[in-house]
């Protein structure tokens, strides 16, 4: 069941009956049509569930609403339009390859039904391709077809069903979750003020009514506690009745609506008794804001809390930026106006506003934020700089190459972000029961109302319905979990790709696992030093001598041994590489020699080699004399072993895929205590093996690097890549583990179970609570206060519960 | 005994509605803004202004 198609008019109503469905309005997919006959009309409908629907409106006598739904579209076009510019909102508007994209922050959004009808509304609008909110940040990101509807078309739309859109810039964003929040603190404030005062005139007048009480003591009292009851309806409920009224006017049953129903009807009740002499429950209502605000504050905290690991990525890249004009004057300009070609200077101490390459200067650049290198890399001109790192010793200017939006700390915010936004498919029933579950509320209490109707407490019964069918913990349960397991999981370097990659995570049997770059450390590194003349350590420091000025990575492992071992090097100039061969570098005892065997040979040196060895072997030679030999190996992480072991306790089936030797996948396989394994595998008979295991009903995790594993990542049921630094890679998996850190996998399973585990307690707390209390209520035996009091209460509890994930430990032994 | 609790209620009133303003004018100035912050601001070591 849908929203209706806000495109259509009643004009068109019946003619698009042939494509469209009757009741919901969407366009019928091929092949899906239902078709019924209802007082000898033929009509169409897109599922089982609409033609239900509409035989159950129709048989209501009710088939008015099609007429009047069709009607509010059209006013809506026309009142909002000018209050948004297309020229101001297209400053805001992303163009992509397919389409343009607008991010926009909402006011109004309480819970997950309206981001649920935001999403719905949105989606069919013409020309928007697709809209997702955040509902931990309340932003919208919206992709439309700018051939077909305009940034202010969108805007109208959703300002005329109450929600106040607005342009994203992180600033706008900060200000205005500030904004909301002491609006929230300042509503609180005054309810939980009033409501005491209230608390103390209920108190006496209770008391009066067992004790006896002077009749003019009674009504005084009985005025003071109308007096300040009703700016906690009308000012501390506000958003209620806001959001009740839009509701009322889209008729889209929310849970505001049932909120303002029970506050509303406590509160006139008891000004109609006020005037009879009657007793009063002015309490009541202000008793239900009250609680309820507590709960939302409460919420908002959460949110903030989740939100917060975005915002601390997101804070990395500094804000303002000095640009260098062509004349060479700097100005001080916002980072999000930087173009590609734009230069910059950064200066020693600042972050790098923006990804660019280095146009002028030198310095020392700290990425441990970023890639999680501890040590500081030297940048020269042509290097490439990543936004968010620190820049240590020297004042340079940088060539932009991205703007800030497409920065990488930008894409990776935009990920955790857009994690946070997707739901988990156990969401979809959440939402789909909260849209059900009104207007089912609403008769039960009408019906409430009609049983007791003799009595003088029965619209106090119906109240009390009302305020405890509020399905906000039912909203909560999953999206609540969902985020704060994505927030922490972010903090500690994993990212989440969605609720759903959570909940699939959760549920993995079978564990595969690329080598190279995933098991090893994807760099080689210095295993054996056999000299052929002298020590070891001289034939290292000559090795070092030889390589300083190359950057293959054979060169950077023999240098980072030579760091390691404390072994002085000079750099040296002239240096000169013959690639794939070796690098020739002249020095005062004479020109060194580095490479291979056949690099030795052309110049007329033969030193012995072993044919058996599968290494990497670097040969040294100074003047035309062998010195030694050096071999390199990709060797295993250094927790490699403790994971797979610890995955192994946690009874994960382990599985090696690679493309090397048997022999290798063998001993690498042996030493790992890897159940399975698999070689000389090309990428599309990884993504096959993965393929297969799938067929047989495994649900399979795929852990790679993500470029030659790209297919299998893509194929498994949750694909995790590693990724350090700049990698693109990372976009095309569903889990990261950020800073290339095996033992982070651990971690991340530990969470996707404990956030299944977290979202089953919160649903299944959320459905027995209502199961329970309504009939309570209805029959009468709930007071509303009480009612409302749970209500918050199991809000709480449901948020409380998913917060626990907040303190989920990484495992110490990865 | 009317007019006394006439007057403690008037008393009682003003007393609860001052408490009120200190909090607007509390939120408004911004002292909640950053519930967090504070903590961690206190084991600064560079605050010797």
């Amino acid at each position: 069941m849908n929203l209706s198609n806000p495109a259509s008019d009643p004009a068109v109503a019946s003619s698009r009956s042939a494509a469209t469905c009757e009741h919901c309005g969407l366009t019928i997919p091929p092949g899906e049509l239902v078709a019924d006959e209802i007082d000898g009309r033929r009509y169409a409908f897109c599922c089982q569930g609409c033609r239900m629907a509409y035989r159950i409106i129709k048989g209501a006598g009710l088939d008015r609403y099609y007429q009047r739904r069709e009607r509010r579209t059209e006013r809506v076009e026309a009142a909002h339009t000018s209050r948004f510019d297309d020229e101001y909102l297209q400053r805001f508007v992303q163009n992509g390859a397919d389409g343009a994209e607008l991010n926009l922050i909402m006011d109004g959004i309480r819970c997950a039904s309206c981001v649920w009808l935001i999403e719905h509304l949105l989606g069919q609008t013409a020309g928007v391709q697709s809209a997702r909110i955040n509902f931990a940040t309340h932003r919208a990101l919206v992709r439309f077809d700018p051939q077909q509807t305009t940034p202010a078309e969108i805007c109208a739309r959703l300002t005329a069903v109450g929600y106040l859109p607005r342009p994203f810039s992180l600033d706008e964003l900060q200000r205005s979750a500030d904004l909301e929040r002491s609006s929230l603190l300042l509503r609180f404030g005054t309810a939980v003020f009033f409501s005491l005062q209230l608390m103390g005139f209920s108190l006496a007048l209770y008391a009066g009514y067992f004790q006896g009480m002077d009749a003019t003591a009674r009504s005084l009292l009985q005025f003071f506690a109308a007096a300040v009851a009703t700016p906690v309806v009308f000012y501390s409920g506000w958003p209620f009745l806001r959001g009740a009224w839009y509701s009322l006017r889209n008729r889209l049953p929310n849970m505001d609506l049932l909120i303002a129903l029970g506050v509303l009807s406590a509160y006139f009740y008891s000004l109609y008794a006020l005037t009879t002499g009657q007793e009063i429950y002015f309490d009541t209502a202000a008793m239900i804001i009250t609680l309820i605000l507590a709960g939302r504050l409460f919420e908002s905290g959460a949110r903030r809390k989740a939100a917060a690991g975005v915002d601390r990525l997101l804070q990395l890249a500094p804000a303002r930026a000095t640009q260098v004009a062509a004349d060479g004057t700097t100005a001080i300009v916002d980072s999000s106006q930087l173009k590609v070609g734009d230069l910059v200077r950064v200066q020693p101490g600042e972050r790098f506003p923006t990804d660019g390459c280095v146009a002028a200067g030198a310095t020392e650049v700290d990425e441990a934020a970023v890639s999680g290198e501890p040590l500081p890399v030297l940048r020269e001109p042509g290097s490439q700089i990543t936004s968010g790192t620190l820049n240590l010793t020297g004042s340079i200017d940088v060539r932009v190459t991205a703007p800030a939006a497409e920065s990488f700390v930008a894409r990776v915010a935009a990920m955790v972000e857009q994690a946070q936004s997707r739901h988990a498919p156990v969401q979809g029933l959440a939402d789909r029961i909260a849209t059900l579950f009104i207007p089912c509320v609403i008769l039960i209490a009408l019906g409430t109302f009609i049983y007791w109707s003799g009595q003088s407490d029965a619209l106090m019964h119906a109240v009390t319905v009302l305020v405890v069918a509020c399905p906000c913990a039912l909203g909560l349960a999953t999206p609540t979990a969902v985020m704060v397991a994505t927030g922490r999981a972010a903090e500690a370097g994993v990212l989440f790709r969605g609720g759903d990659i959570l909940e699939a995570s959760a549920g993995i049997g079978k564990i595969a696992f690329d080598k190279t770059g995933t098991l090893t450390g994807g760099t080689p590194q210095v295993v054996e030093i056999a000299p052929h003349i002298g020590t070891s350590e001289e034939l290292l420091a000559l090795a070092a001598t030889a390589t300083a000025g190359s950057s293959h990575p054979l060169a950077r492992g023999i240098k980072a041994e030579a760091r390691r071992r404390g072994i002085e090097h000079p750099a040296l100039p002239g240096g000169r590489t013959v690639p794939g061969r070796g690098v020739e570098q002249p020095s005062a005892a004479g020109m060194l020699l580095a490479g291979s065997h056949r690099f030795m040979s052309e110049h007329g040196i033969s030193p012995e080699k072993n044919e058996n060895v599968t290494k990497s072997e670097v040969y040294i030679a100074r003047k035309k004399v062998y010195y030694g030999v050096l071999r390199l190996d990709d060797r295993l992480r250094d927790n490699a072993a403790a994971v797979i072991a610890t995955l192994q306790r946690q009874a994960y089936a382990t599985l090696l895929l690679t493309g090397d030797q048997p022999a290798t996948a063998a001993t690498v396989a042996g030493q790992l205590q890897i159940d399975e394994w698999q070689a000389e595998l090309t990428p599309g008979q990884k993504a096959l093996v993965i393929d297969q295991a799938l067929a047989r009903g495994e649900k399979v995790m795929m852990v790679g690097d993500g470029i030659n594993d790209a297919p299998a990542l893509s194929t498994a049921t949750v694909g995790c890549a590693l990724a350090g630094g700049t990698d693109i890679a990372v976009e095309s998996a569903d889990l990261v583990l950020v800073g290339a850190d095996l033992g982070k996998l651990c971690f991340a399973l530990d969470l996707a179970r404990s956030s299944m585990r977290v979202i089953r307690q919160n649903l299944f707390w959320a459905f027995s609570y209502n199961l329970v209390a309504i009939p309570l209520a209805a029959s009468g035996k709930l007071l509303p206060v009480y009612g409302a009091a749970a209500m918050a209460i199991s809000s709480i509890c449901v948020v409380s519960n998913s917060l626990r994930l907040r303190n989920i430990r990484e495992n110490q032994e990865c | 005994m009317l007019k006394s609790i006439l007057l403690l209620i008037f008393l009682s009133f003003c007393i609860g509605t001052g408490v009120w303003l200190f909090f607007l004018y509390a939120v408004k100035k911004g002292e909640f803004d950053d519930v967090e912050g504070p903590k961690y601001r206190m084991l600064d070591d560079d605050d010797d202004d």
